[in-house]
């Protein structure tokens, strides 16, 4: 598995595991979440894996002490974690957000915008389209009509700034 | 008429650089065909019969002269020299290249148009009255909350996924020329008892295989919670619609399987938890927007026009053409002209390069250099002086554009059905051009008067036949095309989805059937005034039902 | 088969071989079981490799004079063109004037 962020590919300190282990971070299905949480040593860092049907809300009680959030992409063409990151994120969740599984590079900026800070994806995945893709298509789109949570400020408001700045 | 900013242009060329590589990075093998899919959809290019199709956004239906000249070119240089106005204001090429599509979408983009989710499980073209601006019953221009829309749903990070395609519709008048019943969010701009002016919302209408009538979410939204509010209905779409049944994909679904009450319960909950702030448009960039669509400047002009009088007393063709295409203006001494694209005979909804270019002159001469395409495939000159009709008229003679039959009964609307489409289970421009040439007489459509034929020829209905006064569909039957009509359809502020007659009959036995489907209509109408869609709603279906059987079986029957 | 060619997104018929042909008189024929699924194989194949777009199996007979004519009338329509535009497609160049519906 390779992961990558907006600045390219880096070291992956995120273990998965559906069962419990002592490891410096502990990244588990929200099935096993109440119980990673119970059992977590000092200085353990806990992740939730969720599948793009998770309700966000179901994770507000708990999401302050989470580290990490990976939201499942079955297919590219399921835009639902796009919705749940966005949910999390409104909701106040603050650590880092990640998209794994079946994404392209033309999605990587919308995965931004919405909250997401890393892409996870299978090695026969980022061989066939290289970290350089990824780091290219973040090049293409140079606005946005939306604002967006990795500080893109809509284009809608940008004419308001120019528009004031210029009175 | 909207005019980009350095923003707008730089999205806009940005996604052509994107797409060109999109296509280099499908030919070099790094994008598979599952992933390049979705991708040239969303920038309008299908595949269909014989070769690519492309579908070019009009946004709300309205382009300047300058727009359709390119357009003729385009049409000319990558294709074949004609398009295809659809239902939902677009056109349409039928032999685009991929190879070729980059370069055309920079011509597009050199008169600011684009492809730009035209297609695609996104947020589609923004429709909108075709008389917006000019009619007297408009309570607003419907066009700026259009365009609003048209820039929040562009490239929208979150909702680009979507289970399924999504299509908004705005109106601005009471009655609605937009069909707004039938899409998935609909949009009326009313008026509180306040005097302040906001949304009405529908939800989940929908043509297609389960058609559905819109449900009221909200009676009145004010205008500057718009784009809040419209996130909240996509997020719980986007969440909640189904992905597991291509054909229960679309919100109108969900909107039916979990009951009005609870979809509203669940946008509400969810617009409660936006940042309202951070997704509104300020109002001042509204009334930016709005400024551009100011109205151009009449003249003060007297209602009647003797110039205009004259002419019809002279000349009859003349006179039958501005009985029936003329569209009453709000400012006196105007008039809005629809120009058909549905001569007798022909495919509807076609024009050619030529054809595009003599209108666009027309534009720029007369109607304030703006044109509207509308959702029964013909094109609106907005803006003439009653004046210069028949100086206009007289040059759409020239151009075969001057068939005077708006709203009647030969002015169908077609999908391009199985002589282009993939989807198509049966051929839909052959029965329109049959029926047509069966009612060309131009009394005789006078006589019948206004009357909506839609046909498709499939059951995903982009013919928009559920909505039709008489609706075909055209089927497979064991191997041979076989078409079934229904009756009682309309789009308008009193939607209603037509109801089948009976079994389907042939190809060739269908203009003989809407031969007798009109004469019962002659029969039993409560006078002239009384529409056929008006007299189906009185008389019901029963007096219709024997026009399927074959004239044999009448006479026997008698 | 017939698929779609992938640049030009003309009409292309799978012939002997396993190359791709514009003219329908080219096309593979499965007339046995070990055929069609060697030619459902090829579809498959076909579609990932995506040379082609969209391939599809469709049934033909053939005429009195041995000429290839699809079945089904929407191949019918895919090997003439537009049936309502005649100055369009392969009918235009005279291609498959065998073929009517």
């Amino acid at each position: 598995m390779k992961l990558l962020d907006r600045n390219g590919l880096k070291p992956d300190p995120w273990v998965r595991s559906e069962e419990i282990v002592p490891t410096e971070a502990l990244l588990v299905p929200v099935a096993a979440l109440d119980a990673a949480l119970a059992a977590r040593h000092d200085g353990q860092r806990i992740g939730a894996a969720l599948p793009n049907t998770y309700r966000p809300a179901d994770l507000a009680p708990v999401q302050d002490r989470l580290e990490l959030v990976a939201i499942d992409f079955p297919k590219f063409s399921d835009g639902r974690g796009f919705s749940i990151a966005k949910g999390l994120r409104e909701q106040g969740y603050r650590g880092t957000l990640r998209a794994s599984g079946a994404l392209i590079p033309d999605q990587f900026a919308f995965a931004l915008h919405v909250g997401f800070d890393e892409i996870e994806l299978s090695d026969a995945r980022a061989e066939r389209q290289p970290v350089a893709q990824w780091l290219h298509a973040l090049t293409l789109i140079h606005d946005s009509y939306q604002d967006g949570a990795d500080g893109a400020v809509s284009i809608l408001k940008r004419r308001r700034l120019a528009a004031g700045a210029g009175a | 008429m909207y005019r980009y900013d350095e923003f707008d242009a730089a999205v806009v060329r940005d996604r052509v650089a994107q797409f060109r590589e999109q296509v280099q990075r499908r030919l070099d093998g790094s994008l598979t065909e599952e992933e390049f899919t979705p991708l040239r959809l969303m920038n309008g290019l299908y595949l269909q019969l014989h070769a690519y199709m492309l579908r070019i956004a009009v946004p709300y239906g309205t382009l300047v002269s300058r727009q359709l000249r390119q357009l003729a070119m385009i049409a000319d240089k990558y294709d074949r020299g004609y398009g295809h106005f659809t239902t939902r204001q677009n056109l349409q090429l039928n032999w685009p290249k991929l190879a070729e599509v980059p370069d055309l979408l920079d011509d597009l983009a050199d008169v600011e148009m684009h492809c730009i989710q035209t297609s695609g499980n996104c947020i589609r073209n923004v429709t909108a009255d075709h008389f917006a601006g000019v009619a007297a019953d408009e309570v607003e221009d419907p066009r700026p909350t259009a365009e609003l829309i048209r820039q929040w749903s562009t490239l929208h990070p979150e909702f680009s996924f979507l289970p399924r395609k999504f299509k908004i519709a705005v109106t601005g008048a009471a009655r609605d020329r937009a069909a707004v019943a039938v899409h998935d969010i609909g949009l009326r701009l009313v008026r509180n008892d306040d005097g302040e002016i906001g949304y009405k919302v529908l939800v989940g209408g929908g043509l297609g295989r389960t058609p559905m009538i819109g449900k009221i979410i909200r009676d009145f939204l004010p205008k500057d919670e718009l784009l809040a509010y419209l996130e909240a209905i996509m997020r719980v779409y986007n969440l909640e619609g189904r992905r597991d049944n291509k054909y229960k994909a679309r919100i109108k679904i969900l909107v039916h399987e979990i009951g009005t009450d609870a979809f509203i319960a669940r946008v509400e909950a969810e617009y409660a938890k936006l940042d309202g702030a951070s997704v509104n448009a300020d109002p001042a960039e509204l009334a930016r927007i709005a400024a551009y669509f100011a109205p151009p400047e009449y003249e003060s002009l007297p209602a009647v026009s003797e110039g205009f009088e004259a002419a019809k007393a002279r000349d009859p063709d003349f006179a039958r053409f501005a009985a029936t295409n003329l569209f009453p203006h709000k400012v006196p001494g105007y008039t809005a002209i629809t120009v058909s694209v549905k001569p007798i005979g022909a495919p509807p909804g076609d024009a050619t390069s030529d054809q595009m270019r003599a209108l666009a002159d027309l534009a720029e001469l007369y109607s304030a250099d703006e044109l509207r395409i509308t959702h029964v495939q013909n094109v609106v000159l907005p803006h003439v002086k009653l004046d210069d009709v028949h100086a206009l008229w007289s040059a759409l003679v020239e151009a075969g554009l001057e068939t005077p039959n708006a709203g009647l009964i030969t002015d169908i609307i077609a999908c391009p059905g199985m002589d282009y489409c993939k989807l198509a289970t049966a051929r839909s421009i052959p029965i329109a051009q049959a029926i047509a040439t069966r009612f060309a007489d131009a009394e005789r459509q006078a006589l019948i008067g206004e009357l909506g034929i839609k046909i498709s020829g499939c059951i995903n209905a982009c013919g928009h036949h559920h909505v039709g006064a008489i609706g075909i569909l055209g089927l497979d039957k064991a191997g041979v095309e076989n078409y079934q009509i229904t009756l009682g359809g309309d789009p308008g502020e009193q939607a209603s989805l037509g109801q089948r007659l009976g079994p389907g009959i042939d190809a060739e036995a269908v203009p003989e059937a809407i031969e007798r489907i009109v004469d019962t209509y002659l029969d039993v109408r409560a006078g002239a005034a009384e529409t056929f869609i008006e007299t189906v709603r009185r008389v019901g279906l029963d007096p219709f039902k024997p026009a399927l059987q074959p004239r044999e079986a009448q006479l026997e029957a008698a | 088969m017939s698929a779609n060619a992938l640049l030009g997104g003309e009409v292309v018929y799978y012939a002997a071989g396993g190359r791709w042909s514009p003219h329908l008189a080219d096309a593979f024929v499965a007339r046995t079981e070990a055929e069609a699924e060697s030619l459902e194989a090829a579809r498959a194949a076909a579609e990932a490799q995506g040379a082609v777009v969209e391939p599809e199996l469709a049934p033909v007979g053939t005429d009195a004079g041995g000429r290839l004519v699809p079945s089904h009338y929407r191949e019918k329509i895919r090997a003439l063109g537009p049936t309502v535009r005649t100055d369009l497609g392969p009918q235009a160049a005279g291609e498959n004037a065998h073929v009517s519906l």
